[in-house]
C-alpha cells in the first residue's frame, strides 16, 4: 500500500514503450488512435478493476468471460421479451433490462460467495462451473443467434462520446476513481488487504471475512454484468460468442499491475497501468501489422517479463520472509 | 574440531545498520549463546550464517577456510542448519513429512522416485527417539500447538546430523520442563562435537546451558566471557548499557466489581467445566502445561473458537462468545501466542497492523483516517517502547519482538475493558518485559482486567495477584500469587501429571 520508488518501475516500462512506438509505429502517436486504445481496453479494464479486489481478498473469478457473454444476451433477451410479448416501449424496456442484467450478476457473484463461505468450496471452483454454466446458459438463451431487439439509440452507450472520449472509457475512469478511492481510503479496502493477508489474523482482528469476500465477488460479477451490457451494445446484439478468454486477458492485466496472485497485495492503480500495457502493445502490434500468431506470442512473452520487472525487488523480502 | 569465525561482519538495511563490524571465534563441542535486545541483530546473524542473507562486508571462516554460503540449502550441505525464531513448516504436511522435507528417502526398483513411507516413517521415528521427543506422527502441523510445533520444527533442524546448529529462541514457546529436554538435546550434541549457537531472552538458561556468551548491542558486539563470568548483572550490562530489575510490581487491590464471570465453560475435547471470576483491576495468571487447554480457554473466551456450552458474562451482560468481532465489540480481546499466523499480517506495514481491529473506531464514516491512525501508531510505540523506523513498511521487517510488541499494541488500541495475553512476552528482552509488565499494571490499575496464560512460571508471580491451575482442560484450583514462591507454584503445576 505504501508508495516505494520501485512501485514506478511499470509506468517507466510503459512510457518506454510509448515512446518506441511512437517512433516505429506510423500513426500511433494520434489522438485519435489514444482514444482507440482507450475504448479498447476499457470492457476488460472495468472488470480488472473489480478483479483486483478479488484477487487482493485471496480469491479468483474466472467466469467474468462468460459472464459478459451472458449479461449481453440476458439484456437482449428481456429487451425482446419486455418490447415484444409485453409491449412495452424501448425507453422503458431497455433500462430495465440493463437493471435486471447488473442485478443478476450481482446475484450470481454473492453465490459464489456464499459457497466459498458457507461450503468451503474454493471460488475457482465455482466461477469455473459459472464458466461453463453462463456460456451455456447464453447460447440457450439465444439459441446460438444473436438476439437484435436494441433500438438505435442504444448504440450510444457502448460505441458513443462524451465530450470526445467514448462513453467506456469514462465508465472505466469512473470505476477506477471509485475502486481506488475504495481500496486506499476505506475500512473496507483495508479489510480486504486483511482477508487476503491472512484470513486467519483478519477474523481474530474482528474482520468480517464473509462479507468481505462476498462483496468483491459480488462487485466483480456486476462490474462483469455492466462491461456485458456495454458490449452488446457496441455490437448492438446480445451474442454468446463474445468475450470468450477474457478473464485470462484481465488476470493477465492484474498480475502485470503487481498484485500478488497469493493475495494480500496490489494495487488497483497497478491494475490500470497492466491494463494500459495489455492495450498499448496490441494496438502497436496491429500497427506494425505483426501477423496475429506472433501478436500471441508477443504478449505471452512480455506479460511474463512485466511480472518478472516487478516481482525482482520483492524476491530479497521474500526470502528474509522465509527465513526470519 | 570444528571452528567457525566471523571477521567484520555487517550488514545493513535501509535505515538500520543490522549489523557492524561484527567478529567472534566460536569453536566445536561448546554451546555458545547470543544474547542481545529486540532489535540488536541476533537473527540477522543467523540468517547471514545460513546463507538466507549476505553480508554487506565480511569474511566468515569454516573451519578456518573462508566459505560463502548462497542460500540456506547451500548451507545445510555444509553442515550448518537452523531453527528459526518464526515456525517455518509447512502446516498441511504432517510431521514426518515437515521433518524430511527435501530429503524424503525414494524407493529403488520399477518406479524410481516413489516415496518409501515405511522407511520414512522409521527414520522419524528414531530421529524423535534419539531426541526423546514424543510426536504426533501422521498429524498435520497445524493442529499441533505452538510448543509441539517448535519441537518439530527442532528436530527437523536435526535430521541432517549438522556440525553447526544454530537455534533462534527455540525455547520461546515452551515451558521450562519442556525447555529441559531441548537442553539435554543440546547438550548431548555439542557432547558429540557440535558448535552449537544459542539464543535467547531467558537469561537464567544460559549459567545451566551454555559455555560462553557473547552480546551485542545495537549491531555491535559487546564481548564474549565465559558462562561462568555471566553473572545475570553483568549479561544485562552487555545488552544494555544500563542496570534492569525485577521486582513484584503489581500492589494494588483488584476493585470489587466483577467485570468477566465465567460458569461452566465447555469446549469438547479442549476443556470443560470452566469457572472463575475476574474483577476489574485484577491480573490473574493461568498455569498448566502444554496441552492443559490454557490456549483453547483463551481462544473459546475470546470467540475464535466458541465454546459448547456455559456462560460468559462481561460487565453484567451476558455474552455468548461466537466470533472476534462480537467479543471485540463486547470489550473482550486476546492477543494470540502465535504471531505470525495468528497475531499479525507479515504483508502489511506496522500501521495497518496496529490499527485494523480498532479501524472502525478510527474511521469515521467508513472512511480511514491516515492522521488519527498515525496518533495511534505513536502512541502505542511510546508506550511499548518499539523500535519502529517506518511505521509505512512490511512489519515482517522489525525484529522478532518488536513484532511482538506491535501484536500487544494493535489489541491495546481497541480500548478493553478485559484482555486475555496468551504467552505476551514470548521473545520480548528483558528490558521490554519489564515495561510491558509496567504496562498491564497500568492497565490494571486503570481498572482493566487482564487474564494471562505464560509458560514462565516466575512472570506470573511477578504479575498477577491471583494463579488458576489448569489441567487436562479443567481448572484444577487456584491460589495466591503474592504469596507463592516458585518452588511451590512449580510443585503445584506437575502434580499429578
Ligand atoms: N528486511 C529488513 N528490512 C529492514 N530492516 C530490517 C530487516 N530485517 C531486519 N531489519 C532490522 O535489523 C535490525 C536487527 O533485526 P534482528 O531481527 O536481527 O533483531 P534480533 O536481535 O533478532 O531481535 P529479536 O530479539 O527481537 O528477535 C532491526 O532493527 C530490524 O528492524
Ligand atoms: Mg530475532
Amino acid at each position: 500500500m505504501s508508495r516505494r520508488p520501485h512501485h514506478f518501475i511499470l509506468e517507466l516500462v510503459l512510457v518506454v514503450l510509448c515512446i518506441t512506438l511512437a517512433v516505429l509505429a506510423p500513426g500511433f502517436f494520434s489522438a485519435e488512435n489514444a482514444l482507440n486504445v482507450l475504448r479498447n481496453i476499457s470492457m476488460q479494464g472495468i472488470i480488472a478493476l473489480g478483479m483486483t479486489m478479488v484477487i487482493v481478498a485471496g480469491e479468483i473469478d474466472l467466469s467474468v468471460g462468460s459472464a459478459v457473454a451472458f449479461a449481453g444476451c440476458w439484456t437482449a433477451y428481456l429487451t425482446g421479451t419486455f418490447t415484444g410479448t409485453l409491449g412495452w416501449p424501448p425507453a422503458v424496456a431497455v433500462p430495465v433490462a440493463i437493471g435486471l442484467a447488473a442485478i443478476t450478476g450481482f446475484l450470481l457473484g454473492s453465490l459464489t460467495g456464499f459457497i466459498r463461505m458457507r461450503f468451503r468450496v474454493p471460488s475457482f471452483i465455482t466461477t469455473l462451473a459459472l464458466m461453463t454454466g453462463l456460456s451455456g446458459a447464453a447460447e440457450l438463451i439465444t439459441n446460438g443467434f444473436p438476439l437484435t431487439p436494441f433500438p438505435e439509440w442504444y448504440n450510444a452507450l457502448g460505441g458513443g462520446y462524451l465530450a470526445g472520449v467514448p462513453v467506456p472509457a469514462l465508465v472505466l475512469l469512473c470505476v477506477f476513481l471509485a475502486s481506488s478511492f475504495v481500496m486506499n481510503h476505506t475500512v473496507f479496502g483495508r479489510s480486504v488487504y486483511a482477508v487476503g493477508g491472512n484470513e486467519e489474523a483478519a477474523r481474530l482482528s474482528g474482520i468480517p471475512v464473509g462479507r468481505t469476500k462476498t462483496t468483491v465477488l459480488a462487485v466483480t460479477a456486476t462490474l462483469a454484468a455492466v462491461a456485458g451490457v456495454l458490449q452488446s451494445s457496441e455490437i448492438m446484439s446480445g451474442t454468446a460468442t463474445t468475450a470468450k478468454g477474457w478473464e485470462l486477458d484481465i488476470i493477465a492485466a492484474v498480475i502485470i499491475g503487481g498484485t500478488s496472485l497469493s493475495g494480500g497485495s496490489g494495487s488497483v492503480r497497478g491494475t490500470m497501468v497492466g491494463v494500459m500495457f495489455l492495450g498499448v502493445i496490441i494496438n502497436g502490434m496491429t500497427l506494425l501489422n505483426v501477423n496475429e500468431y506472433w501478436q500471441h506470442v508477443v504478449r505471452g512473452i512480455l506479460i511474463l517479463t512485466a511480472v518478472l520487472l516487478n516481482r525482482a525487488h520483492v524476491t530479497q523480502e521474500a526470502f528474509r520472509e522465509a527465513a526470519a | 574440531m570444528i571452528t567457525l569465525e566471523l571477521q567484520n561482519i555487517s550488514r545493513v538495511f535501509p535505515g538500520t545498520v543490522a549489523l557492524q563490524d561484527f567478529s567472534v571465534r566460536w569453536e566445536g563441542g561448546k554451546i555458545h549463546a547470543l544474547i542481545g535486545r529486540n532489535g540488536a541483530g541476533k537473527s540477522t546473524l543467523v540468517n547471514i550464517l545460513t546463507g538466507a542473507l549476505a553480508p554487506t562486508t565480511g569474511t566468515m571462516l569454516l573451519n578456518d577456510t573462508p566459505c560463502t554460503l548462497r542460500s540456506p540449502a547451500d548451507a545445510r550441505r555444509t553442515g550448518i542448519a537452523a531453527v528459526y525464531q518464526e515456525l517455518s513448516l509447512l502446516p498441511d504436511l504432517n510431521v514426518i513429512e515437515n521433518i524430511l522435507l527435501g530429503r524424503l528417502p525414494v524407493r529403488k526398483g520399477m518406479l524410481p522416485g516413489r516415496i518409501d513411507w515405511k522407511a520414512a516413517e522409521r527414520t522419524t521415528r528414531e530421529l524423535l527417539a534419539r531426541l526423546n521427543i514424543s510426536l504426533p506422527l501422521h498429524t498435520p502441523v497445524r493442529h499441533l500447538s505452538v510448543a509441539r510445533q517448535q519441537l518439530v520444527e527442532i528436530a527437523k533442524a536435526m535430521a541432517s546430523s549438522p556440525g553447526v546448529l544454530l537455534c533462534d529462541e527455540p525455547t520461546s514457546a515452551l515451558s521450562h520442563q519442556e525447555a529441559r529436554c531441548v537442553f539435554e538435546l543440546l547438550r548431548t550434541l555439542a557432547d558429540h562435537g557440535a558448535l552449537i549457537i544459542y539464543i535467547t531472552h531467558r537469561l537464567q538458561e544460559i549459567r545451566t546451558l551454555a559455555d560462553t556468551v557473547t552480546a551485542l548491542r545495537d549491531g555491535v558486539s559487546t564481548g564474549t566471557v565465559p558462562s561462568a563470568a555471566a553473572t545475570p548483572e553483568r549479561m544485562v550490562a552487555m545488552m544494555f548499557g544500563e542496570d534492569v530489575r525485577f521486582s513484584r510490581m503489581i500492589d494494588h487491590s483488584p476493585l470489587p466489581t466483577t467485570v468477566l464471570e465465567v460458569r461452566g465453560l465447555t469446549r469438547h475435547s479442549a476443556f470443560s467445566d470452566v469457572s472463575f471470576t475476574l474483577r476489574a483491576g485484577e491480573v490473574i495468571g493461568i498455569a498448566g502445561l502444554m496441552g492443559s487447554g490454557r490456549t483453547e480457554l483463551l481462544r473459546s473466551l475470546a470467540g475464535a473458537d466458541p465454546p459448547d456450552t456455559g456462560d460468559v458474562v462481561i460487565n453484567g451482560r451476558i455474552c455468548v462468545p461466537r466470533s472476534p468481532a462480537q467479543m471485540m465489540h463486547c470489550g473482550m480481546v486476546m492477543t494470540p501466542e502465535n504471531r505470525k499466523d495468528h497475531g499479525l499480517l507479515t504483508l502489511l506495514s506496522t500501521r495497518a497492523n496496529m490499527t485494523l481491529p480498532s479501524l472502525d473506531r478510527l474511521a469515521p464514516h467508513a472512511i480511514t483516517n491516515r492522521t488519527r491512525e498515525e496518533q495511534v501508531v505513536a502512541r502505542m510505540q511510546r508506550e511499548l517502547d518499539i523500535a519502529l523506523a517506518d511505521p509505512e513498511a512490511p512489519v515482517s521487517a522489525l525484529s522478532g519482538g518488536n513484532q511482538q510488541k506491535v501484536v500487544l499494541g494493535k489489541w491495546l488500541a481497541t480500548d478493553p475493558r478485559v484482555m486475555l495475553l496468551d504467552e505476551p512476552t514470548r521473545g520480548i528482552d528483558i528490558k521490554a518485559k519489564a515495561q510491558m509488565f509496567q504496562t498491564v499494571v497500568r492497565l490494571s490499575r486503570e481498572g482493566m482486567g487482564l487474564l494471562v496464560v505464560s509458560s514462565e512460571l516466575e512472570e506470573l508471580l511477578l504479575l498477577c495477584h491471583r494463579i488458576l491451575f489448569m489441567q487436562h482442560g479443567r481448572i484444577t484450583g487456584s491460589a495466591d500469587a503474592g504469596s507463592m514462591c516458585l518452588e511451590t507454584l512449580l510443585a503445584r503445576c506437575m502434580e499429578s501429571s
